[in-house]
């Protein structure tokens, strides 16, 4: 992608995910559970020249991190946040998490989850989302196209990875989500820039949609924040004397 | 010849209270007195009892004093609460039917001014929302004020905003006011108040002075979550923070806020955020993330009344220990308190600076008390602000570096810094323990190594920290110490006590983490008595002090936890009580 490694920053929460650093040659920050976009936001806001990939698990964004999920999406600032989607908490070995199906049973919901999923997609296209996508670790081909198109997106891009846990999670296996996904880009005349129709298909469909489902462009809140190339760690901190005196004076 | 006065300006809230004691103040200070406010108002817009102090006087002080001179009653509920704290002598500003509701009793040894404001400002402007104005004129009368000061002050204060017009009514009403009271108020009841030359002084509250001091030591990114008593740092940023190349985000929540200033921080600004409260509980475990990955952030914490959401409008000095012990896990930390506001400034540049130097976070922990009110300040020299990046590497120096180390073992424990987008200092950054090149690593042997490399920053910082502070006579045998707002209390009691023949003298400390145990165990032994104060219920700070040492003599604790800051006498008092 013509990304140099030392102008990408990957920000991971805590979870599985969070061993994802350690696969990459680029300056990464393994954060606190849940406040990986924070952080990242924090990063992007302060050098919007770099590319700031921000990786969360279902627990991380859909859970202790969700408030901080709706703001990111309606503040829109450019960074890609990919949530890795497994339907369970893996690392704390096995309980239900917020994407779990009703009925779940599993260490923490032995009798069966009486909550419903929360799903990120539905929060992401109401929340202002600007790029809002869904791939599956069993068809990496469509998932590396959704990636890239995410990272070139200028705005708050999400891509949901829908990403079995084999060890802990017996119900949502490769075959499991082979049978309950529909694939969005192979549905003829699909208009990812129709905000009513992205919702009917979230709607409608029976099954987990993949793909790219909403796309649109609208400033981000970096741009708007600090117009211009340059970033923020370039501003001087010296300020100028004038300028401080007019300051002073409104005390004076 | 007055020289010192305190003017109390009460009502509801939504009388204007706070716009008039504000007026006030500009007026005093620019006839070159010395100001300090205190406002004591409620969590509330509309409908509650609220109130405004101005002291002024002619020599420097230090805190709101011990008296009401003149008080400014919009209605009969303020007489009635505040008449017994008015001095011998006092002067009451009113609107005259409330009076029959006193009793002689109260009404003894004051003199009282009726003033029909509201008919006034009805009959003269159809609105009764320039009683306010009206009343000030009559005041104004009173003390034998400056009227065109008066009207520069108007000027400045609504000619932007609401216009002319605005101005021109607000003029006249005062002029009302002042014609009003000469026609009711003999010569012989004024109070002429000296008129001296505006010297080179700034009025300005604590938090207004933090958003200076951050905007000159180089500060470009500010997040946070609105809360009382915090909120006029980020309101004073948001204002200039945009013409000198910064950016102001307002979070969802404080988890948010200090999570993002890491964030900038980590990427190269110098960030901060500000809270109080229940936003404090919230920023320890951002805190600890900023500690574990020895990224600086600057933290401003204006302690208001806890716990829970306890007062949110009113001052204490009950979150030492927190920030002293707080977040899970130990962190090397530093924690400032200023107390006054010339400290608010000095001591945010230096935040910044000591954040950077020692890669580790910097909390500022100030109070509702001089965070909110307005004082007069010797005009900040903003010509020589020192800006110390500490070993903040630049691209050249990395290229020369061969295997570079983010969290590398140094004889300081601090390691060279590299940014994210320089060349060959790619590195990550842990919050789980790692080794020297920020790799996860969880055996025994590089969690002590990394335990001590970390905690080794705070011995290095000993030599760069604000030490405390004596006041007084060296060679006195009462010792106080007193740390944050309780300075200007105490500064003040010790001249009541000199007054009844009592030598005593005043440790500030100004820095609570690292504890400067020596020099206040240096200050205790030359003590035979030695009290500690403290605006809380648990006496943190005398509790911090015997965490540190055995001072060798009982430190006994003078406590006030209701809600209110200490006035000089109640410091002076037990003190002279037990001689």
């Amino acid at each position: 992608m013509k990304i140099n490694p030392e102008d990408m920053v990957v920000v991971t929460g805590i979870g599985c995910h969070g061993r994802l650093n350690n696969y990459f040659r680029a300056y990464g920050f393994h954060s606190l559970h849940g406040r990986a976009l924070p952080l990242a936001q924090g990063i992007k806001l302060a050098n919007k020249t770099l590319s700031v990939i921000t990786v969360s698990g279902d627990g991380d964004a859909y859970s202790i991190g969700l408030g901080h999920f709706i703001h990111a999406a309606r503040r829109n600032i450019d960074l890609t946040y990919i949530v890795v989607n497994n339907m369970i908490y893996g690392l704390t070995q096995g309980q239900t998490s917020p994407t779990s199906q009703k009925g779940f049973v599993s260490v923490s919901t032995p009798f069966g989850s009486k909550e419903s999923p929360v799903c990120g997609l539905h929060l992401a296209l109401v929340s202002g989302g600007t790029f809002i996508a869904r791939g599956f670790s069993g068809a990496p081909h469509q998932l590396i196209r959704l990636i890239e198109k995410g990272i070139h997106h200028r705005g708050f891009s999400l891509i949901e990875v829908l990403s079995p846990c084999v060890t802990h999670n017996r119900l949502n296996s490769y075959q499991w989500f082979k049978e309950n996904t529909y694939d969005l880009d192979h549905e003829k005349g699909y208009d990812s820039r129709n905000k009513e129709r992205a919702f009917l298909s979230l709607n409608e469909k029976q099954k987990l949609i993949l793909g790219l489902l909403y796309q649109e462009e609208r400033p981000s809140y970096d741009d708007l924040s600090l117009p211009g190339e340059a970033p923020l760690i370039r501003s001087k901190m010296q300020v100028n004397q004038n300028k401080l005196d007019k300051i002073l004076k409104k005390y004076e | 010849m007055i020289e010192d006065i305190s003017v109390m300006i009460a009502g509801k809230a939504g009388d204007g209270v706070l716009f008039t004691g504000n007026v006030l103040a500009k007026i005093l200070k620019r006839q070159g007195w010395h100001i300090v406010t205190y406002r004591d108002f409620p969590s509330n817009i509309r409908g509650e009892a609220t109130n405004y102090t101005i002291r002024a006087s002619l020599r420097k002080i230090f805190g709101r004093g011990d008296r009401i001179d003149v008080l400014m009653a919009f209605d009969c509920d303020a007489i009635l609460e505040h008449i017994n704290s008015l001095a011998k002598g006092g002067i009451v500003l009113c609107e005259g039917r409330e009076l029959t509701r006193l009793k002689p009793a109260e009404r003894m040894d004051k003199t009282f001014h009726p003033f029909p404001m509201r008919i006034l400002a009805k009959d003269k402007f159809g609105n009764e929302i320039f009683k306010n104005m009206i009343l000030l004129g009559g005041l104004c009368y009173i003390l034998d004020l400056d009227l065109s000061v008066i009207e520069n002050v108007i000027t400045e204060t609504f000619l932007k905003r609401k216009g002319k017009e605005v101005v021109r009514r607000n003029v006249e009403a005062i002029h009302m006011g002042c014609e009003e009271a000469k026609k009711r108020i003999e010569s012989r009841e004024r109070h002429s108040l000296r008129r001296k030359k505006d010297e080179n002084r700034l009025l300005i509250s604590g938090n207004e002075a933090i958003g200076l001091g951050a905007l000159v030591a180089g500060c470009r990114f500010f997040a946070a979550y609105p809360i009382c008593p915090a909120t006029e740092i980020w309101q004073m940023l948001v204002h200039y923070f945009p013409e000198c190349g910064g950016i102001v985000v307002q979070t969802e929540d404080e988890l948010a806020a200090i999570n993002m200033a890491i964030g900038a921080s980590y990427a190269g600004t110098r960030a901060m955020t500000s809270t109080s409260g229940p936003g404090a509980s919230l920023m320890m475990e951002g805190f600890g993330l900023s500690g574990m990955t020895e990224v600086p952030v600057v933290v401003v914490h204006v302690q208001r009344v806890g716990p829970s959401t306890g007062l949110p409008t009113k001052s204490e000095q009950s979150d030492l220990l927190q920030w002293i012990h707080g977040s899970h896990g130990e962190i090397p930390r530093i924690v400032l308190s200023p107390g006054s506001i010339q400290e608010c400034f000095e001591f945010t540049i230096k935040a910044f600076n000591l954040a950077e130097k020692y890669q580790c976070p910097v909390i500022l922990l100030t109070e509702q008390d001089y965070g909110q009110n307005y004082r007069t300040v010797t005009k900040f020299d903003v010509t020589k602000i020192e800006i110390d990046r500490g070993k903040l590497l630049t691209e050249k120096e990395l290229l020369g570096i061969k295997n570079y180390k983010r969290f590398a073992i140094t004889r300081d424990g601090v390691s060279p810094r590299a940014l994210p987008s320089m060349k060959n200092g790619i590195h990550m950054v842990e919050s789980n323990e790692h080794d020297e090149r920020g790799f996860r690593d969880e055996s025994a042997r590089n969690r002590t190594k990394m335990m001590e490399k970390r905690m080794k920053k705070l011995e290095t910082a000993r030599k760069d920290l604000v030490r405390p502070r004596i006041w007084g006579h060296q060679d006195a045998e009462i010792g106080i110490i007193g740390c944050g707002s309780t300075l200007g209390p105490i500064r003040e009691a010790l001249a009541q006590l000199r007054d009844s023949g009592i030598d005593a003298k005043f440790m500030q400390v100004r820095t609570l983490w690292p504890f400067h145990q020596k020099e206040v165990k240096d200050f205790i032994s030359t003590c035979k008595q030695c009290y500690v104060v403290d605006n809380n219920y648990e006496g943190q700070l005398r509790q911090l002090i015997y965490s540190r040492m055995r001072p060798g003599i009982e430190l006994k604790g003078i406590r006030k936890y209701s809600a209110y800051t200490f006035r000089p006498k109640d410091i002076a008092e037990p003190i002279r009580e037990a001689q």
